[in-house]
């Protein structure tokens, strides 16, 4: 017995140190770029290099923070475009939700279908009209012109969340409310929205993560370089930079992950729940 | 006077009668306030899908059939299926980008698969720091994709890069490759890297297939003698294949959907060896401003994901249905 609990306990270590090698292994390179961000220019391209800085230093960051005006103003657009769309998403998807998930009428199931299918199509089937549109009704250059997309394409995982949610809720809950005088607004929002909380919770950080991270459409619609969200921005000034100076690059690259890196940790639990139900069902 | 009798039986029923009226048209109004709160809880739905979704889907559709350069041409000239044909049959490029997603989709798929289901066996058998090290593999996740392309880009970089570095000093001394520059590599390295953030999310659905195995199954496995191979792979395994299956077609079809990587880190090139059939959509569409051929393409790559999804679930419903 005794042999078995240090065979068992051995087991565990090892298995212990197995994670715990290939975690450093995967996540190696993000760790070199914090290293890379962190070192002097002179240092990351000194031959041979090094992998532990000869000097640790906060320059990249001060420079790209107070220097880089344009860095300044990708961040201010995210941040517009993504709390944006996250609210939007959050009102669009709790009202839609509701009539998907508590009311039954007829063409519903097809509605729905329809919606949940969006999933699956090329974001790149949107793109081309869309671009001729905003083309036209001059959206392009504009948060708007981000905004809306970017709510289309996030509506289906909001509505498949969220009719979960709704659709768990008693029934009785329902009747007693109307019985207490309520109208079936005050319902939705006073009565079953509260309960739905861990939903939008769920709703909330999965949106902000696809709004935070988007591309392909912020580098087709917005043309301009102001207009442009983190992501693309950030590239841009990659291609602009004459000299590679991947000290900035590197400091860029870790000031955008960290608000959505606090935000994942803040949210972890409803970013897996919410991301397992869509996938599973999707 | 007496009344007649059928007075007497009018007069009720004529109350009732408007009193049914009543009801009726009370029922009538809370139908249509019903109706119309239907309706405002939709609307928001109803506008975004059908003016950024179903509008694009249909408008698309009609582009595909027509030859239209947007900066050049007024209107969409109609010429029915013929631009597909040049594309399926004629266009070298398209054939290029066909070949690649392929190219692709096999390291990308055999990657993804074998560490998220490997990591996920590993960190189930855990008993304590399970919260830390999921965290720590879904972290990729939340980066964006054209920031993945810029940190592999300087973790792969000729001579200056890290790995080339690494493999310097482990002593292969000749390997001082261009790993994104070089036709015959770069393919393979944006599969790795996109695998790279897509291991988490299947981490995710291997982990909740993991803990939806009833704990009696492996105390009964280990009790009848079984080793922890015997138990992973006669246990848990078999127990755990409709999540397998789910995992592999998102990771099949996630493949197809590369633009981001190639777009920021090779630009489709060297030559054509990174073009992906987003990537060549896109060129189309915004490069050439060739809006028909943009749309053609990005149909028959709808049409092989919808195919594909559709053939997939098909095959394995009976397992995929089992699951949760």
């Amino acid at each position: 017995m005794r042999t078995f609990i240090n065979f068992c306990q051995k087991k565990r270590l090892f298995i212990l140190l197995l994670v715990t090698v290939l975690a450093a292994l995967y996540i190696s390179p993000l760790l070199w770029m914090l290293n890379t961000s962190l070192r002097p220019t002179w240092d990351i391209y000194r031959y041979p290099p090094t992998i532990l800085p000869r000097k640790v230093t906060l320059e990249n960051y001060i420079y790209v923070l107070t220097q880089m005006s344009g860095f300044g103003r990708y961040f201010l657009n995210s941040v517009v475009v993504t709390f944006s769309t996250v609210v939007l998403v959050l009102i669009a998807s709790a009202m839609g939700g509701y009539a998907f998930g508590v009311r039954r009428f007829r063409g519903q199931n097809l509605l729905f279908t329809g919606v949940i299918l969006v999933l699956t199509i090329p974001y790149i089937m949107y793109l081309i009209p869309i671009y001729m549109m905003e083309d036209k009704l001059g959206l392009q250059n504009n948060w708007l012109g981000l905004i809306l997309p970017y709510v289309a394409l996030n509506l289906p995982w909001g509505l498949l969340i969220m009719r979960g949610a709704f659709s768990t809720i008693p029934l009785d809950i329902r009747d007693a409310a109307i019985i207490d005088g309520c109208n079936e607004f005050q319902l939705w929002f006073r009565v079953m929205l509260p309960i739905t909380k861990p939903a939008l919770a769920a709703t909330t950080i999965i949106t902000f993560v696809f709004a935070w991270q988007e591309y392909m459409f912020a580098s087709t619609l917005m043309t301009k370089n102001q207009w442009q969200t983190l992501p693309v921005g950030i590239v841009w000034l990659r291609d602009e930079l004459q000299t590679l100076v991947y000290g900035r690059i590197g400091a860029m690259v870790v000031l955008t992950i960290v608000p959505v890196f606090i935000l994942f940790l803040a949210f972890r639990n409803f970013f897996i729940k919410g991301l397992s139900e869509g996938m599973l069902k999707g | 006077m007496r009344r007649p009798g059928g007075g007497r039986q009018l007069a009720p029923a004529a109350l009732s009668f408007s009193g049914r009226e009543a009801v009726i048209s009370q029922r009538k109004k809370r139908y249509i306030r019903d109706r119309v709160n239907l309706f405002v809880f939709l609307l928001p739905t109803i506008f975004f899908v059908f003016v950024f979704i179903a509008f694009p889907i249909g408008y698309s559709a009609y582009l595909s059939l027509t030859e239209y350069n947007y900066a050049r041409d007024a209107a969409p000239k109609f010429i029915g299926l013929r631009g597909y044909l040049y594309t399926l049959f004629q266009d070298v490029f398209f054939h290029d980008a066909l070949l690649n997603q392929v190219k692709f989709a096999i390291p990308y798929f055999i990657a993804t698969f074998a560490v998220s289901l490997g990591l996920a066996i590993l960190i189930n058998e855990l008993v304590f720091g399970t919260r830390f090290f999921q965290v720590l593999f879904y972290l990729p996740m939340i980066i964006p994709l054209s920031l993945v392309g810029i940190i592999f880009a300087w973790v792969l970089a000729p001579d200056i890069g890290i790995f080339d570095h690494i493999l310097r000093w482990m002593g292969i001394k000749n390997w001082n490759i261009d790993w994104f520059g070089n036709p015959y590599t770069a393919i393979y390295c944006l599969a790795l890297a996109r695998s790279w953030k897509m291991i988490g999310f299947t981490l995710i659905i291997f982990l909740a297939g993991l803990q939806a195995i009833p704990k009696e199954l492996r105390e009964a496995a280990k009790v009848d003698g079984a080793n922890f191979l015997q138990e992973i792979f006669q246990v848990v395994l078999p127990n755990l294949k409709p999540y397998l299956l789910i995992g592999g077609i998102w990771i099949l079809i996630n493949s197809i959907k590369t633009f981001e990587l190639p777009a920021v880190v090779t630009e489709g090139g060297p030559g054509t060896s990174t073009l992906t059939l987003y990537l060549y959509s896109w060129k189309l569409a915004f490069e050439r401003l060739d809006m028909g051929r943009a749309s053609q393409v990005a149909y028959i790559t709808a049409a092989i994901i919808l195919v594909l999804s559709w053939v997939l679930n098909r095959i394995f419903r009976p397992e995929t249905a089992r699951r949760a």
